[in-house]
């Protein structure tokens, strides 16, 4: 670790955060975060943590910017400025953040030293993990093993959680009982919107495609690099809310139907859970992938694990996929998903 | 000096919780409070991100050479901890899910009351 560059990152994350809180332009307040997030997501890499540093990058300073100034140009945009002070909530929020803040620095005294390797966080069950991934798993990237087979359990319901935030969004925004449009969108392919830069249309026709096949690079090869289900999902909800910022909303739904999009983000669950079930029909525990090696065309259960790690993945992807742009078209479009931002 | 300075990381986390957990409070306009949420939800994960650092040259939990088989013994001293990784990566990601549901209810209240100020929403409530 670079002690200096440490410093540098979470002093600018300071100025960043407060910044964020502070601005009246709630625009610019959006913009500030993703800043905030991408120095987190530098903060990151540098203390080793690619996969959450890629996350980061994809979710929290892409994505979830979008999202926020999706919202935004949907609501108002400044903050009203106050007719009668909101004294009270200052003084409450102040005593709070300053009584827990002190609680907690008290108590820092007894944290470890950063970076010590003899913490205990690192002394339990993480060395059985970095031991054991390559016997086990066959699967240099411990974080990958630990994610899909390890902690299965764990990465299952988080998946759901995903998805049920999807419904969740649907739900408040969406207009159930909807039938799917009637006309066809098809004529926005080739006719350009007016208002719309055909420079960033062009630009953007010729990325979109390199952008899915890293994504999809990201999710296949997340055994042996930086990457898997979570990344790779993101990456390719970005590239339909890529073409849906530069073209249109309706040009992307007419890519990604909604009905579509829902049926992979349930499919991807499916994935994932059918594979748990998968392994206890075969006779072994849920998630259990090392049974698969019967059908798997795997050389062996150790194989098997990685297989099987792969295919859950492939459902976290889809998942994580359709809820982001599920969640992006409502957002966007305020439910009605027609014309977008 | 220098011990009393190890562990200033710990005390920018703290900071940046409290300015997350001001906001929530103090803030009247809902995206600030969600903005809040946001850096307080940050704050707690770079805190579980550092303490999975390892100093004395330890890399990223990838196993050098990892897919020629392992020929060469692991050690545990080289690789920086997993286990926080996999925690945060997904607790990112089910963060983005729930910023959309924050701001679609946020959205859904702007559309009733015509506002994201939490005191005009307040009184449009009473009246």
């Amino acid at each position: 670790m670079i002690w200096q560059f440490d410093f540098i990152i979470l002093a600018l994350a300071l100025v960043c955060a407060v910044a964020s809180i502070s601005l009246k332009d709630l625009l610019s307040a959006a913009i500030v975060f993703g800043a905030y997030s991408f120095l987190m997501c530098l903060l990151w890499t540098e203390m080793g943590a690619v996969d959450v540093a890629f996350t980061e990058a994809a979710v929290g300073a892409g994505v979830s910017t979008v999202f926020f100034i999706a919202a935004v140009l949907h609501t108002s945009r400044q903050v009203k400025p106050r007719r009668h002070g909101r004294f009270f909530y200052k003084v409450i929020g102040g005593a709070a953040a300053l009584v827990i803040g002190g609680i907690l620095l008290a108590a820092s005294a007894d944290f470890p030293t950063w970076g010590d390797p003899a913490s205990p966080a690192s002394t339990h069950v993480s060395p059985h993990y970095i031991l054991h991934s390559i016997p086990d798993t066959a699967v240099p990237n411990i974080v990958t093993s630990v994610l899909a087979d390890y902690r299965g359990f764990d990465t299952m319901f988080e998946t759901s959680v995903i998805f049920v935030a999807g419904l969740a969004v649907l739900a408040i925004l969406g207009r159930f009982g909807r039938r799917q449009r009637d006309e066809e969108p098809a004529e926005f392919a080739a006719v350009p919107i007016a208002g719309q830069s055909p420079i960033i249309q062009t630009a953007c026709r010729i990325f979109v495609p390199f952008m899915q096949l890293f994504a999809l690079y990201v999710v296949a090869h997340g055994h042996h690099s930086p990457g898997g289900g979570f990344q790779g999902g993101v990456i390719l909800a970005a590239s339909f809310i890529l073409i849906a910022i530069s073209y249109d909303l309706r040009t992307m739904l007419g890519r990604l139907r909604e009905r579509l999009n829902m049926l992979f983000a349930s499919l991807g669950v499916m994935i994932y859970a059918g594979t748990g079930a998968l392994c206890l029909l075969m006779g072994a525990n849920f998630l259990d992938y090392s049974v698969l090696h019967h059908i798997l065309p795997a050389t062996s259960p150790i194989m098997a694990r990685s297989h099987g790690m792969l295919a859950v993945e492939v459902g976290v992807a889809f998942t994580v996929m359709a809820v982001m742009v599920l969640i992006y078209v409502n957002i966007a479009s305020h439910g009605k998903s027609d014309k977008g931002l | 000096m220098a011990e009393l300075f190890a562990k200033y990381n710990y005390w920018i986390y703290i900071a940046l919780m409290m300015i997350g957990l001001y906001a929530m409070i103090a803030k009247g306009n809902l995206a600030k409070k969600i903005i809040g949420m946001s850096i307080f939800q940050t704050a707690i994960i770079v805190f579980y991100v550092s303490i999975a650092a390892k100093t004395g040259g330890a890399t990223i939990p990838i196993i050098a050479h990892g897919h020629e088989g392992a020929e060469h013994a692991v050690r545990v001293i080289d690789y920086v901890n997993p286990l926080p990784h996999v925690l945060m990566l997904t607790a990112i990601v089910v963060g983005v899910a729930t910023l959309g549901v924050a701001l679609a209810i946020a959205m859904s209240i702007h559309q009733r009351y015509g506002t994201m100020e939490e005191e005009e929403i307040l009184e449009q409530i009473r009246e």
